[in-house]
């Protein structure tokens, strides 16, 4: 007799990497660090502490899709994102920032930060354009690796995270 | 000498533009690459540009594109093409390299490391030099 397999049941040789097996808190905060001396400035550094909750959040996120698919998110406080936009720009900054200039300089952030995650993870990945607004759901609590840290005392988190669901329990 | 930069941040161009221009380069900027190739036609009969710095990831035409674009111009083959990218996976470099890109920095950069790529392709201004 011949067993069809619809594909629905998961079998127990049926695996997906989470990011935890791939890559770890002190990678994705050297290459955070990395970026902002060469982005920000090269006397800004990123404490790795955490900075406590973040008042009107904002993030700005890359997309991976490769063997694993997820997201790159930063998230900190608007305003904190429009001085991270004046550092960047510098004397380039206009005196009154508009939430484009906000969005442009954060997401290339996440651009810079993203696309160093995706070449700290194996096999070959696609980057998507950055996006800036209110974080990509937690998909899978499990395909989650997060730093929290602080810019100039303000807080500031970088989350990698899977952005597909837990595969369902082996019975 | 003149670059060109091509970027869809407008943070990133300013700050290419602002290491190139420090180096004693005159600067022109597009958004992503078909709005690089539109600055190269609307040239005419001014000089090209001798260097394009220009990103990978970009909306309507991305920087790989742009490379073949213009390695299929013979009118263009003079300028020197520098990929600045946060792709730093080993394969892309390849393709951008067997594209036509002469040379790769990755996102993110110093000043320092442009100035010694640019030195490297023998594109650094005299005043640089000095």
């Amino acid at each position: 007799m011949t067993t069809l397999d619809s594909g629905v049941r998961r079998r127990t040789s049926d695996t997906r990497p989470v990011i935890t097996d791939l890559i770890d808190e002190a990678t994705i905060e050297s290459i955070a660090q990395e970026a902002w001396i060469s982005l920000v400035g090269e006397d800004e550094v990123l404490v790795p502490l955490p900075g406590g909750p973040v008042a009107d959040p904002v993030s700005s996120w890359v997309d991976v899709v490769g063997p694993w698919t997820g997201s790159v998110v930063l998230t900190t406080g608007r305003r904190t994102a429009e001085e991270l936009t004046r550092a960047l720009l510098q004397e380039h900054s206009p005196e009154v920032l508009e939430d484009e200039d906000v969005a442009d300089a954060f997401g290339e952030i996440a651009n810079v930060v993203g696309g160093n995650v995706k070449a700290a993870l194996p096999g070959s990945s696609g980057l998507s354009l950055p996006d800036v607004g209110e974080a990509p759901a937690l998909r899978n609590p499990d395909d989650l690796c997060r730093i929290e840290l602080q810019w100039r005392g303000e807080p500031l988190s970088i989350s990698v995270q899977g952005a597909l669901p837990p595969l369902p329990a082996v019975p | 000498m003149r670059a060109l930069v091509i970027d869809d941040s407008r943070a990133m161009r300013r700050i290419v533009s602002g290491i190139l221009e420090g180096l004693g380069y005159e600067t022109l900027q597009a958004g992503h690459g078909r709005e690089g190739l539109d600055v190269l036609e609307g040239l005419a009969a001014d000089p090209l540009p001798d260097l394009v710095c220009v990103d990978w990831n970009m909306p309507v035409m991305d920087g790989l594109q742009f490379v073949s674009a213009v390695r299929s111009n013979p009118g263009w083959r003079s300028m020197t093409i520098m990929m600045v990218t946060s792709e730093s996976e080993h394969t892309q470099i390849v393709r951008a390299l067997a594209a036509g890109a002469h040379e790769y920095v990755i996102k993110p950069f110093t000043a320092d490391a442009i100035r010694g790529k640019l030195a490297l392709l023998g594109l650094l201004p005299q005043e640089a030099m000095l």
